[in-house]
């Protein structure tokens, strides 16, 4: 059994511990910027042709909330509340993604770090998984 | 663009409502009737017409078009979500103003309640299950959170000044015999804070209902509507003005998205060029209140105040009826509700009524100039300027 992304065209998991998610992003190959997901044109220079990259796997929260209504992502709507917040990673892209923790880990500004989270098991009995961020350094 | 040469020639809106048992066909029926008995014609009149409509299967508009009969018209669909209605509204005018037609209406609906939720979120965009799955895991109530969170982290703004705002709102609805949400009460900033939380520090009370609805608007000539309403005041539209998104650091690709918050600047910057006119010169504005912060950005964005001031002018009751620049004087999304399609229409019927001196209640005494605005999904801004003249 190990573990699978849910969207293989935009992020990879491993079942290496410390490195678990890799988010799929392109920069682009005239001026640089780097977007997720991917993209074939440069949505700043218009430039038609970008390179595959990985992203960093932590970045800065730049904003955070706590939502109060059954989680969306998850087959199990039994989670009756979470965080959700948009990640500033340091080449450039935001990313909206759900928080793993309780309100009182979150704050503007700190570090945080992907982690995965199993949505479902697949037929071969694989964990499907979705990215989220963690304050950095707590367990997943 | 500025427009020149138009003038509303009617308006009509049912009230913004559940109409579970209601086809979404017969509530645009009915509100295009209004604005036809409103304007003093039949389809005859009409040189074509601007379907807007988000939640509803394709070919729906072409066929309410068909309940007021069939005249061979052309129609077109416009969707742009949450500013549906306000770009229906912009082709009507633009059609009058170009020429090509004299006579225009922008016909709105939607049942909110018939929507999916994976649908809301963006959802069934054939780019994979995968791609859908994490489009979705982020509502919109959440979205709007995070840009208040952001707020109150930049500006010491508290949650009690979301709270006064949506209480305003619901208000407001109060003395609209058209909107959802009637309270048969003075609502107060402490009920709305100690309603349902959604997703902190936003509570259900300051959020829009997800309800039905249709509203429809009739541009026609300026001679076309002073040779046929000659006692009535003419509401003028003066610009409109319309973009999407501007690719800026921070932009996030995946999830919901209404753009930088400096959208609605640089969109309104653009009307108020267009029409010479600046925020100074405006009686009442409509805005997009999905989440009562959003308006308090909009102040700020529209030019109303300079940033950060926002929360004096919510204080000073300033964009409450009998302020000094009253906003969503219909109750807004928050009360009026948002159907989606719909809104934007009722935002210009709104404003029409006001500016020709015929909101009852709820009346902006002197009204003269009207601004209309909304954000949509996607992303997409529009504002829109109107004056009444004698």
């Amino acid at each position: 059994m190990s573990r699978v992304s849910m969207a293989e065209d935009y992020f990879e998991v491993s079942d290496d511990p410390d490195n678990p998610v890799r988010l799929k992003g392109s920069k682009c190959q005239a001026c640089g910027e780097v977007f997720y997901p991917r993209r074939l044109v440069c949505a700043k220079c218009l430039n038609e042709g970008t390179d595959d990259v990985f992203l960093a796997t932590s970045g800065t929260l730049f904003t955070w909330t706590w939502v109060h209504v059954p989680l969306f992502a998850k087959t199990d709507s039994k989670v009756s509340a979470y965080g959700v917040g948009q990640v500033d990673l340091p080449d450039g892209p935001r990313i909206q993604a759900i928080l793993n923790g309780e309100p009182s880990d979150f704050s503007i500004g700190m570090t945080l770090e992907l982690d995965v989270e199993t949505l479902r098991q697949d037929d071969e009995g694989n964990d499907v998984v979705i990215y989220r961020f963690k304050p950095a350094g707590a367990a997943s | 663009m500025k427009i020149e040469g138009a003038a509303i020639a009617g308006v009509g809106q049912i009230k913004f409502d559940m109409y579970k048992d209601t086809p979404s066909v017969e509530l645009a029926r009915d509100a295009g009737l209004l604005a036809l008995h409103d304007a003093g014609m039949t389809l005859t009149d009409i040189d074509e017409v601007f379907v807007g409509y988000l939640g509803l299967a394709h070919q729906v508009g072409v066929k309410a078009v068909k309940e007021f009969g069939l005249t061979g018209l052309p129609v077109t669909h416009i969707e742009n979500a949450s500013a549906t209605g306000l770009f229906a509204y912009r082709e009507a005018a633009w059609a009058v103003a170009s020429g090509r037609a004299e006579v225009a209406m922008a016909l709105c609906f939607d049942k909110m309640t018939e929507m999916t939720a994976a649908r809301v979120a963006g959802g069934n965009q054939s780019r994979g299950a995968g791609r859908d799955q994490l489009d979705a895991s982020i509502l919109p109530a959440a979205f709007f959170a995070m840009w208040a969170q952001r707020r109150m982290h930049e500006y010491g703004t508290t949650p009690e000044t979301f709270a006064k705002i949506a209480a305003k709102n619901w208000n407001h609805g109060a003395l609209n015999p058209l909107s959802h949400r009637q309270p048969d009460h003075v609502v107060t900033a402490a009920e709305v804070l100690a309603s349902r939380m959604i997703a902190e520090p936003l509570t259900a009370m300051m959020a829009c209902p997800a309800d039905d609805g249709a509203a429809a608007i009739i541009v026609a000539s300026e001679e076309w509507v002073r040779a046929h309403h000659p006692d009535r005041r003419v509401v003028r539209p003066m610009s409109s003005a319309a973009q999407s998104e501007a690719y800026s650091p921070g932009h996030a690709f995946l999830g919901p998205v209404v753009g930088p918050a400096t959208m609605t600047q640089t969109t309104a910057q653009e009307a108020y060029e267009q029409a010479g006119v600046g925020p100074d010169d405006v009686s009442l504005a409509m805005c997009h209140d999905a989440f009562s912060n959003e308006e308090l950005e909009y102040y700020e964005l529209l030019g109303f105040c300079e940033p950060g001031e926002g929360d004096k002018l919510v204080d000073a009751g300033e964009t409450s009826l009998g302020g000094r620049i009253p906003f969503n004087t219909d109750g807004g999304l928050i009360a009026r509700g948002h159907p989606g399609g719909p809104t934007g229409a009722a935002m210009v019927h709104e404003i029409v009524l006001q500016l020709r001196g015929e909101a009852g209640a709820r009346q902006v005494e002197g009204a003269r100039i009207g601004l209309a605005h909304c954000v949509g999904g996607g992303s997409v801004c529009t504002v829109n300027l109107f004056e009444g003249v004698d």
